[in-house]
């Protein structure tokens, strides 16, 4: 049997708290002593280049993968330590929109927005029939119950994916990359909705994204995760000035969207040269 | 160590071997014995329709067309010795104890069992499973316990209505085509066979469903990589469903017929 979760006593605004996070694959670590918090009403983001670990981060987070080694507390509950059952119930206070929905293609939206419902809550049928068109009305899909997932165009999948996330009133709300393969018009749309649930609706989300101009829309603190030679570090962190201003060049590069710098991800003419002397 | 479901239905954590599979079904089926909303009837009859009612129409075909093979095959050599009046007792004897339950099985492993295998697949690529996990499901008791309970409550009875129609392919040759009188047939092919010839045929398609099943879902469930993960576990299922099924048979007709 597992150990019952540790209970800490974080500030009482704190809703997760990542401690000393250590993610190894054969030897290599992917997240190397990651530390944060996140508060209360924020909008988190976690930003970083492809392989940087963003999405172990996120399924550490929500309990689908055990780290190494280090302590993931949401809601004060230690989830690296919690039983399957323990798991469950704090799962029951968070919300996930995944990447790309990951909508039940067998039901319909309605019936994919009614399920976590049906499994968690004693609501009557025909209320579950109502709250399912609130959710809809508020990511903007009014009268799309009766539509299978494959009917539906990328963003309104995405749309439909937070609208499930939002079923429970979940307290926190996980996304990974909500507005990948987006126009920038819908890329505006999915962000407006993830500003509503935070504002209106008082939910704290935690974004993982690469898209900038979407970061700096939606967040309220920012994290910068490191690749290459400082893969799994945090690089930098805190609100949205703080990142802009910080110097580190690694981070400007990634926020500039620049292709020359310290993210190396080709040779530059002189190391070509070596690599090809030292193969020769 | 005082017993509790929790145990059972989380025996080995996030690990997912066959063994633990069925170790995790058990626990839920029983769980759900004691606690009402663990298993949903409509979820149960939904997968009945779609595993088992749908795959009718194709096992009568498959059986039909063995009561015609087992008569005319039996009536070349029984006839040469005079013993066409022992075919419906071959028919009926074969149908019952053997081929009723094998082939309704493979085709059903062919049909429903790939059908479910791609389907979990699919599921699990699509991070569906993923989903159903982080919304507190447990993808064990949502999706392979009814898929489960319908084929251990499907496959009999489509083993003992193919047995049915076989017999009836049986009669056709027999009548049409050999001159025997309808009443003589059905007479000697329903007082030939014991009970136990009956049983023991149920008994096997019992066995084979839980094989086809757990088979099916585990291959499903494991899949790893895209489109080709959810290929190889399809053909897995088909090919390693069929293989223990026809090794159970072996070993079931040994224990039947022989050693009690």
């Amino acid at each position: 049997m597992s150990p019952a979760p540790k209970k800490s006593q974080p500030a009482s605004d704190v809703i997760l708290e990542v401690k000393d996070l250590v993610q190894r694959y054969n030897g290599r670590a992917v997240l190397n002593g990651l530390n944060f918090k996140v508060r209360q009403g924020e909008t988190f983001v976690i930003m970083g280049g492809s392989g940087c670990g963003k999405t172990t981060l996120l399924r550490i987070l929500i309990g689908a993968q055990k780290p190494t080694s280090g302590s993931v507390h949401l809601f004060g509950e230690d989830i690296t330590q919690a039983s399957p059952q323990e798991l469950d119930r704090i799962r029951l206070r968070f919300g996930m929109n995944f990447q790309f929905g990951a909508l039940f293609q067998s039901m319909t939206v309605g019936e994919n927005i009614a399920l976590p419902l049906l499994e968690h809550s004693q609501v009557d049928p025909s209320l579950i029939e109502m709250i399912v068109k609130m959710k809809l009305e508020l990511v903007g899909l009014t009268g799309f119950e009766n539509f299978k997932p494959s009917e539906l165009s990328g963003g309104m999948r995405k749309r439909v994916g937070l609208a499930r996330a939002l079923a429970l009133d979940p307290e926190l709300l996980f996304s990974d990359e909500p507005t990948s393969g987006l126009d920038p018009v819908m890329t505006a749309v999915v962000d407006q909705l993830t500003l509503d649930s935070t504002r209106k609706i008082g939910v704290t989300a935690v974004v993982v994204s690469h898209d900038m101009t979407s970061c700096f829309r939606i967040a309220t603190h920012m994290l910068m995760l490191g690749n290459g030679p400082r893969q799994g570090e945090i690089i930098a962190e805190g609100t949205p000035e703080e990142i802009r201003a910080n110097p580190d060049p690694f981070l400007q590069q990634f926020v500039r969207g620049e292709a020359d710098g310290p993210i190396a991800f080709r040779l530059s003419q002189d190391d070509y040269l070596k690599h090809l002397l030292q193969e020769g | 160590m005082k017993f509790s479901f929790e145990t059972l239905l989380n025996a080995g954590g996030s690990r997912l071997t066959y063994g633990l599979l069925n170790l995790r079904i058990l626990g839920w089926i029983l769980y759900g014995f004691t606690k009402p909303g663990i298993l949903v009837p409509s979820q149960i009859l939904a997968q009945i329709i779609r595993i088992g009612v749908q795959a009718i129409p194709m096992a009568s075909l498959v059986s039909l067309s063995v009561g015609f093979i087992l008569a005319m095959q039996s009536s070349t050599e029984l006839g040469k010795m005079g013993a066409d009046s022992f075919i419906p007792d071959l028919v009926s004897l074969s149908l019952m104890r053997e081929l009723g339950p094998l082939l309704v099985a493979i085709i059903v492993v062919g049909r429903s069992g790939s059908a479910v295998a791609a389907e979990l697949g699919t599921m699990k690529v699509n991070e569906e499973i993923e989903a159903l996990r982080v919304m507190a499901i447990d993808p064990i008791r949502y999706l392979v316990v009814p898929r489960f309970i319908a084929l251990m409550i499907m496959l009999p009875c489509m083993t003992i209505l193919g047995t049915c129609i076989g017999l009836v392919g049986g009669w056709a040759v027999c009548t049409i085509e050999l001159g025997m009188p309808s009443s003589f047939y059905i007479i000697r092919s329903m007082q030939r066979p014991e009970l136990w010839d009956l049983y023991s045929g149920i008994i096997k398609t019992a066995v084979f469903a839980h094989i086809l099943i757990t088979i099916a879902c585990y291959q499903g469930l494991n899949v790893e990589g895209g489109a080709e993960g959810v290929g190889r576990a399809t053909t897995s299922a088909v090919v390693y469903s069929i293989l223990w099924i026809i090794i159970a048979d072996a070993i079931l007709t040994g224990l039947f017929f022989f050693a009690l």
